[in-house]
């Protein structure tokens, strides 16, 4: 690392410290809130495959488009700043975590499910006791994809004035600063890799304890 | 005559402090079928590969028709030898004809010549080029994908054909009748065939000399008779197992014993005569027979109880029939599975030859002896 | 064929149009109606669709060809490396990669392509390794074993194999640099993501709109080309 780099680091740090606590902020809340609509979806997704059929394609599509295009599109509605951000991530992490759990319960066994319908389970038990905790390692590893995935994002948004390490990068391209960007870069890829390695450990004790 | 020899083969795998072959000495003669077997990890499979160079030997050489290997171009050297191996390989983009012509669009033969051949050989193995040429490996069974890869093997009419558990991943009775159509086809080609099995039963029916090997070195090679009467120490008669006269039944086929005959009907004879000849025969069966005197089913005391006035009316439909290339353990277990005390023999054309009864193979077996 | 598909890319296009049409004649104000013209979205739509061929061309042939090479079983070794830092390289954000180029190569048009050309090639590059690597090892010994040449094994067996992976590759590629292209406007390189960017500094609801639209839709309409087309070629 160049002596200029370093130098940024150091003498920004609180700048630094400051974007990053935004940063994964932001992505937390935005996952946080993907996970609860998300699990939802996906439970009554499999449920009711007219649903399934409708929001599976739906999240598909609103992958594809561009992320800078998606956080324009509620300009009208939320403006600028923190909330249309906020939004946009979370519609980005809706598409790996209803798929997951989608697939995660679609994916059990029926001999299992039948084997506790016998023992006369009601559906809400077995949606609690035995189709969620089975599901978990897949739904898991789509949080995991979402939140990798928004992490990168995430330096979009900045774009809309959602802050985050984003504005290292926007702001050093209109300076044309290149420690600046280049710290934001490594910042924002670093927070990627932990939150893949995080994520991976915990799915990998969670399988573990399962079997 | 000699058409493939091992001299002193030593396989040592980079990495590995064992040899996967052990100094291997064995002579293939010209025309026979040469099976390897042993148990998993005994060489059989890296002595076989070595022959086409997909595995290149440590030391040693092998000659084929007195030609070190190593001194042939690998390409040449495998456009030569026919080559199916357990997985089948076949490739899954291109259609059954496609597959079954790649050695030939390798040789550059003519189109013309290609497609020709190729409807040869998949009548040579009992697809109907009308039907599967078109398809792709997806749309085919289990047996039917190994029938392709037997042709696809033999295309190019070669004179040595290399064969790892060709007939492994099918049903037992799939694999029987495939294994048996294989013979019957080998006793027209000729071909120096190594056949790789781990099923002692399919090296005693299939094979001419079997090698039975166990980590990296040959420890018998012998007739199929000699390996049963003469095995060369306990792990090769704890191979062979108990039940030597059962196996011995694999070494005998249908063709080499006298067949009784019962009576033959035609399909538009009275019920009264088939009463008649089913009363007088001793196994109380009357062969049903059509026009062209292929054997389409029998008649029975039970049949009789039906009501018609002709045999066509009444007769059971044949199934479970044997060829004069069915040995007598195929033979036994379709009787038992059958449920009557005997088998119906046919010719390649469906006439009947007659039955195999349970008295025969006892008496097959103790002559043998 | 595949209805979904084709409902898709017709509704995206027809929407493209009608969008256009609406806010060339509702553009919301006199200074957005300098960029809300037909000639200027014409060019936005040339530039965007320029950016994203050249760097996805680009990537293509180089990808394509990497990913043979490091298949070969002389750079077996490679391979996983390769999968690593293809890994990795893929936390980068888009913009992190263009505004790196930037302050190398200055602002500009082929400042932009070089970048997305550089991001094009990752997925590209993880599925055409992956196409060839997942092929039954069976296959190919059998093909060896027939006396194919390893130019054959490779045109004949491994690419016509991998290829419907290969196109899946291709397609996410694809629709990831429509989405960075938007981003390209930043560091002066046109496209569609004017339309967001000016929209956005002037504070112009319709230019951001337009601009939203009409980029999601052109990435709508390009992933289900792709699909469709990476659906006719899957073996079955």
């Amino acid at each position: 690392m160049n002596q200029t780099l370093w130098d940024f680091f150091i003498t920004r740090q609180d700048l630094l410290l400051e974007l990053i606590l935004e940063h994964v902020g932001i992505v937390l809340l935005a996952v946080a809130i993907a996970i609860v609509i998300g699990v939802t979806l996906g439970l009554l997704s499999s449920y009711y495959s007219a649903l399934a059929s409708i929001i599976l394609p739906f999240t598909q599509i609103m992958m594809t488009v561009p992320s800078i295009a998606l956080l324009a599109l509620f300009i009208p509605i939320f403006g600028t700043g923190f909330l249309n951000g906020l939004i946009g991530l979370v519609i980005y992490s809706l598409l790996p975590i209803v798929r997951n759990t989608y697939i995660g319960i679609k994916e059990i066994d029926k001999g299992i499910i039948e084997a506790a319908q016998g023992m006369g389970m009601s559906e809400r038990r077995i949606l609690l006791k035995v189709k969620i905790p089975l599901a978990l390692p897949v739904i898991l590893a789509g949080v995991r994809t979402a939140t990798v995935m928004i992490t990168g994002i995430a330096a979009i948004v900045s774009a809309v004035g959602a802050g985050g390490l984003g504005e290292l990068i926007f702001r050093g391209i209109a300076r044309t600063y290149r420690d600046m960007i280049i710290a934001g870069t490594i910042l924002i890829s670093l927070l990627g890799i932990a939150a893949d390695y995080g994520l991976k450990a915990a799915e990998r004790s969670l399988t573990k304890q399962q079997s | 005559m000699i058409k493939i020899k091992y001299e002193n083969v030593v396989k040592q795998f980079p990495g590995s402090d064992h040899l996967a072959v052990d100094n291997l000495n064995m002579e293939v003669h010209e025309g026979e079928i040469c099976i390897l077997v042993g148990p998993s990890g005994c060489g059989k499979t890296t002595s076989m590969k070595m022959t086409n160079r997909i595995f290149e030997h440590t030391s040693g050489h092998i000659y084929i028709d007195g030609v070190d290997n190593r001194d042939i171009n690998p390409i040449e050297l495998r456009l030569g030898i026919g080559y199916v191996i357990q997985e089948i390989g076949l490739f899954p983009h291109m259609t059954i004809a496609d597959n079954v012509a790649t050695v030939l669009v390798e040789k550059k033969w003519p189109k013309n010549k290609i497609h020709q051949r190729v409807e040869e050989m998949l009548n040579l193995v009992g697809l109907d080029p009308e039907i599967y040429s078109k398809r792709r490996p997806s749309g085919l069974s289990g047996g039917q994908r190994q029938r392709v890869g037997v042709a696809r093997a033999l295309a190019s009419d070669p004179p040595v054909m290399l064969m790892d558990e060709p007939f492994g991943a099918v049903d037992p009775i799939t694999r029987a009748r495939l294994q048996n159509e294989f013979l019957r086809l080998q006793e027209q080609m000729k071909k120096t065939i190594i056949f790789v099995t781990h099923d002692i039963d399919e090296a005693i029916k299939m094979g001419d000399r079997i090698a039975v090997m166990r980590y990296g070195q040959l420890v018998q090679y012998a007739t199929p008779d000699d390996l049963l009467s003469m095995p060369a120490n306990d792990f090769v008669s704890s191979l062979v197992g108990g039940n030597r006269s059962i196996k011995r039944l694999n070494l005998i086929k249908v063709e080499d014993i006298d067949l009784y005959r019962p009576p033959e009907v035609a399909e538009g004879d009275s019920k009264t005569k088939v009463v008649e000849a089913v009363a007088g025969d001793k196994l109380g069966v009357a062969l049903v027979v059509d026009d062209r005197g292929k054997l389409v089913g029998t008649v029975t005391n039970t049949d009789l109880k039906r009501k018609g006035e002709y045999v066509k009316d009444i007769y059971a439909p044949a199934h479970d029939l044997v060829g004069p290339k069915s040995t007598l353990r195929d033979t036994l277990s379709i009787m038992l599975g059958y449920g009557e005390g005997y088998a119906l023999a046919v010719d390649q054309e469906g006439k009947p030859r007659g039955a195999v009864s349970v008295d025969d193979i006892f008496s097959a077996v103790k002559d043998n002896e | 064929m595949n209805r979904r598909n084709l409902i898709w890319i017709i509704v995206s296009f027809l929407l493209s149009v009608a969008t256009i049409f609406y806010f060339v004649n509702y553009p919301g104000g006199k200074m957005a109606a300098r960029l809300l013209n037909f000639e200027t979205i014409t060019k936005a739509y040339q530039q965007h669709i320029l950016m994203v061929f050249v760097a996805s061309a680009a990537a293509i042939i180089v990808s394509v060809s990497l990913g043979i090479l490091i298949t070969r079983p002389f750079f077996s070794k490679w391979a996983s490396i390769v999968d690593n830092i293809v890994n990795i390289a893929q936390t980068i954000p888009s913009l992190a990669i263009l505004a790196l180029f930037f302050t190398y190569l200055g602002r500009g048009f082929s400042t932009a392509i070089f970048a997305l050309w550089l991001y094009a090639l990752l997925p590209i590059l993880r599925n055409t390794s992956a196409g060839i690597q997942n092929i039954s090892p069976g296959i190919i010994e059998s093909a060896r074993g027939m006396g194919m040449s390893n130019l054959h094994i490779l045109t004949r067996i491994e690419l016509p194999l991998a290829l419907p992976v290969i196109m899946g590759g291709i397609r996410t590629s694809v629709v990831i640099t429509v989405g960075a292209a938007a981003l390209a406007s930043f560091i002066g390189a046109g496209g569609l993501g004017d339309l967001i960017v000016t929209g956005l500094s002037v504070s112009r609801n319709t230019l951001v709109v337009a601009g939203g639209i009409l980029s999601a839709l052109l990435a709508i309409f390009l992933d289900q080309v792709l699909d469709l087309i990476e659906d006719s070629l899957r073996i079955r």
